[in-house]
């Protein structure tokens, strides 16, 4: 096949094909961005005093604030990656028709993968274009580092990898779709999806416990790296344990909904989820992902507070003025402050993972149009098909944000839970004048251990907030609904 | 075939002579059985008596092989009435095959029928096939198509007739034996 | 002489339920073979057996003296660009292309060049009457109009096999008439060998010889019925 006819295949489509690649393409460019920021901020060399912010003035830190951004173009990935999706019953028809005329399976995954690789260049070069054209416009200031340019390869490299990226991941969903020239075929699994997720969470736990156990600390001495490629292994190991569990999650429920439920909204949903449990990991991945960030900073910030609280009575005990005794690098202020900004970045992947949700839900709903329609034809009303989309989706949704959640807070806790005051004096504090008295702790109305508190009520703001994005996305998602089950859509042609 | 309404139909287009009307009879009607010339003259004879046709031109010494003949306004109104009446569909089935076939289900041995059911299906099939070559062929007029359609479209029909018959007997039997 | 597609002994279930149960055929060059049968009897099965798009779960199917149930899925896919030609009811013409470029796919796929893979399709739908539609999409198109276009798709890389699978169905009389003379053509001028499935007698009888099936077996009396009398 020469490489014209596969441009002409490629992008070959109606209406919702454009869609599809102009949502893929806008993906692609968000997180070419984001990435080619990530990359300025690490070309930033040494202590970079001409910047007013501290975060990009410290080396130490300057990682930190890379990761955070290169994390927040996973969710835009993920959703190009739910944009591969759309449209899927006519890009199937078509390739099948294409077989059908002579092409090999390995054609025809080459041209449903080349048109996303063409969206994403597309995407990442104008991302590259916009990026150049900001820091030209921006000019010379002291807050954003445009002064700074990533090395050229690297900007080459990554305005290449997206697309890379993207067409990986659509090779990935095809993998399991057969295209024979008669039509279609999902292999689809005899039975459900097991527990195993469960196995990948407790590892993802061990794996970032490790760094932090003293018996490891002195036997192996990691390097700052290793400890941080640890600590961020557990993480993701964690984060796909979640993910990959929600399968287990929607099977789970699925048949709960079936058994117990009343009504035909009830068997509708339970039905769906049963067969298609995988829909809830792929629609929800980002969510959970930005969930567990979330969880996971402010299981931090409330360690860091219980830090803190730590060094004040420390310190009062001791009995060192404010400017000395023990302490962190800075001020508190400046801490809590990077977790806000972590927290935003959440926030804006959250916003992000239930844009990918709407999509994903108005894809099924209109692939599934004539089936709606011939339904509500029938008599079904359209409030029990809206019911039924909400079961599906809110039923797993539920006990997947309670173990993101809970999985963040146990990563945390895992670093420490007590702040132990008392350690070095059991019972007794001396003065450091020469007529020392004893005192305990208790005279001093002071605890001897001090716990980190789970942070209920921030963990509840998060939850009831991804709980709130996700209603918003299925909400808009039902409106959709609404206009498929139009009896227009039971014409033939 | 009624044979005066075709030669009606023959004049409609202008005079013609005798031997004329013979020819293009055969041309137009192929399958059907060729016109002997005393059949035309007879037929004519009988037009012209009821007004229908008149002679036109003599030719020379006369004779009814150079006579030319055309159609009279009476005549036209006579072709007029008869192309617009409807043929009743046949109340009554004649045919051979009819009753061969139900004469075979019916009466004769299962072995025999067979033979025979399956011998009929193959001489239908073979004529059909024979039609649509003659049909297909270049140098065909619309005459051959249209005569050929016909006969395919009766073959087909006869055939589908075939196939519900022995399904029918089929179940008849299957309930009887039951 | 050898046939130039034959199937031997051809058995394909789906599933449970048997689809074909031992089935024999050849087909030579420039010949025609109808194979007919009542719905269900399994004639689409088999074309798609001897078309290599489906493979068979015991038998052989062999074309030139090559048992091709022993390529690859990759392998069986190229024999359609070149050397068999698919015609179908329904549902063969990509939605989103134009007629011509519909019917230039087989020739693209192939690697011939896009000027002249443009003008072979031209000259077939011109043959087949609808060189007026050629910018069009299939959508656009009626019935007969799609059908036609389809038909110049299958001949447009003059097929050694044409496999026809009820083409004329959901045609008028006269539209199918144009679609079976053009294969009629092929076959006489070009000795395209030609499986023609059909349920219809009218149509079988456009082919040299028949081959009538039932329950997914041959049926030597075409009578199309299992039951004894």
């Amino acid at each position: 096949m020469k490489a014209s006819t596969l441009a002409r295949l490629a992008v070959a489509g109606n209406r919702t094909d454009v869609l599809r690649t102009v949502l893929t393409a806008l993906s692609a460019l968000l997180a070419t961005i984001a990435m080619l920021c990530a990359a300025t901020v690490l070309s930033i060399t040494g202590w970079a005093g001409r910047y007013t912010a501290t975060l990009l003035v410290e080396p130490g830190l300057r990682p930190g604030v890379a990761a955070t951004l290169v994390l927040v173009s996973l969710p835009v990935l993920a959703l190009a990656g739910q944009c591969i999706r759309l449209g899927a019953p006519a890009r199937d028809r078509r390739l099948a028709a294409i077989r059908l005329a002579g092409a090999t399976p390995g054609e025809a995954v080459l041209i449903a993968t080349a048109e996303t690789a063409v969206a994403s260049l597309l995407g990442s070069v104008t991302g590259l274009v916009a990026y150049l054209v900001a820091r030209a416009a921006i000019g010379e200031q002291h807050t954003l580092p445009t002064d700074v340019r990533p090395p050229a390869p690297v900007i080459v490299l990554l305005v290449l990898l997206v697309p890379v990226l993207a067409a990986a991941i659509g090779a990935l969903l095809m993998r399991r779709v057969i295209v024979t020239p008669l039509g279609v075929v999902r292999r689809v699994r005899k039975r459900g999806p097991r527990p195993w997720p469960g196995l990948l969470i407790a590892a993802g736990l061990v794996l970032f416990a490790l760094p932090v156990q003293d018996r490891f600390e002195t036997r192996i001495h990691p390097s700052k790296n290793l400890t941080y490629v640890f600590l961020g292994g557990g993480v993701l190991l964690t984060m796909a344990g979640v993910v990959l569990g929600v399968g287990w999650i929607s099977y789970f429920t699925g048949r709960l909904l079936r058994r117990y439920g009343r009504g035909a909204a009830t068997l509708l949903a339970g039905q769906r989820l049963i067969t298609d449990p995988w829909n809830g990991s792929r629609t929800m991945a980002a969510l959970l992902a930005a969930v567990i960030a979330g969880s996971v900073a402010l299981g931090y910030k409330a360690l860091l507070a219980t830090n803190f609280r730590y060094y004040d009575f420390y310190n009062q005990v001791m009995g060192s003025p404010n400017d000395e005794g023990i302490g962190a690098g800075a001020e508190p202020s400046f801490y809590f402050n990077a977790i806000r900004l972590v927290m935003v970045a959440v926030g804006l992947s959250a916003a992000v993972a239930a844009a990918g949700l709407l999509i994903a839900l108005v894809e099924s709903v209109v692939a599934r149009r004539r089936a709606y329609a011939s339904l509500t034809a029938t008599g079904v009303p359209r409030r029990t098909l809206s019911a039924a989309i909400l079961w599906q989706t809110l039923t797993p949704l539920v006990p997947a944000l309670l173990l993101a959640i809970a999985a963040g807070d146990a990563l945390v806790r895992l670093i420490q839970t007590d702040f132990d005051l008392g350690s070095a004096y059991r019972e007794c504090v001396a003065d450091a004048g020469p007529r020392a008295d004893c005192r305990t702790l208790a005279a001093l109305h002071l605890p001897t251990v001090l716990h980190v508190p789970v942070p209920w009520g921030d963990l509840g703001l998060l939850g009831a907030g991804a709980l709130l994005a996700v209603l918003v996305a299925v909400g808009a998602g039902l409106l959709v609904l609404r206009s498929s089950t139009d009896l227009e859509e039971l014409r033939v042609g | 075939m009624s044979t005066a309404h075709v030669l009606l139909g023959l004049l409609a287009g202008g005079p013609r002579h005798g031997y004329d009307l013979k020819r293009a009879h055969d041309d137009r009607l192929p399958r059907a059985k060729p016109l002997a010339y005393g059949q035309v003259y007879a037929t004519l004879g009988r037009l012209e008596r009821d007004g229908l046709v008149t002679e036109a031109v003599q030719d020379r010494e006369g004779g009814p092989d150079r006579t030319s003949y055309e159609i009279t306004d009476e005549g036209r109104d006579h072709l007029d009435t008869w192309l617009s009446a409807v043929e009743p569909p046949a109340p009554y089935v004649a045919s051979e095959l009819f009753s061969k076939v139900v004469v075979a289900l019916l009466a004769a041995d299962a072995g025999r029928a067979r033979d025979y059911l399956v011998a009929q299906r193959a001489a239908h099939m073979g004529r059909m096939r024979e039609l649509t070559t003659e049909k297909s062929e270049p140098g065909a007029s619309v005459g051959d198509v249209v005569a050929a359609d016909y006969a395919i479209g009766h073959l087909d029909a006869d055939l589908r007739w075939l196939q519900t018959t022995l399904a029918r007997v089929a179940d008849l039997q299957k309930e009887v034996t039951s | 002489m050898s046939a130039l597609l034959s199937g031997t002994g051809l058995i394909r279930n789906y599933g449970a339920t048997p689809a074909l149960r031992g089935i024999d055929l050849e087909v030579g060059a420039g010949e025609i073979v109808a194979v007919t049968g009542p719905s269900g009897c399994g004639k689409s099965t088999l074309l798609h057996c001897l078309a290599g798009i489906l493979r068979v779960d015991d038998g052989t199917v062999t074309y030139r003296d090559q048992d091709i149930g022993l390529w690859s899925e990759a392998a069986r896919s190229r024999l359609r660009r070149t050397e068999f030609g698919v015609l179908f009811q329904f549902g063969q013409l990509v939605p989103e292309l134009t007629a011509v470029e519909n019917v230039a796919l087989p020739l693209l796929l192939a690697g011939t060049g896009r000027r002249e893979a443009r003008q072979t399709a031209l000259d077939w739908l011109d043959r087949l009457g609808v060189a007026d539609s050629a910018e069009q999409r299939p959508g656009t198109m009626s019935g007969g109009e799609q059908q036609r276009c389809a038909t110049a798709r299958a001949l447009v890389t003059v097929p050694r096999v044409l496999f026809a699978d009820e083409p004329t169905g959901a045609l008028d009389v006269l539209t199918g008439e144009q679609v079976l003379g053009q294969i009629v053509r092929v076959a006489r001028e070009q000795g395209t060998a030609v499986v023609l499935v059909t349920h219809e007698a009218s149509v079988a009888a456009y082919a040299d010889r028949e081959i009538a099936l039932l329950d997914g077996a041959v049926d030597p009396t075409g009578l199309g019925l299992g039951v004894t009398l």
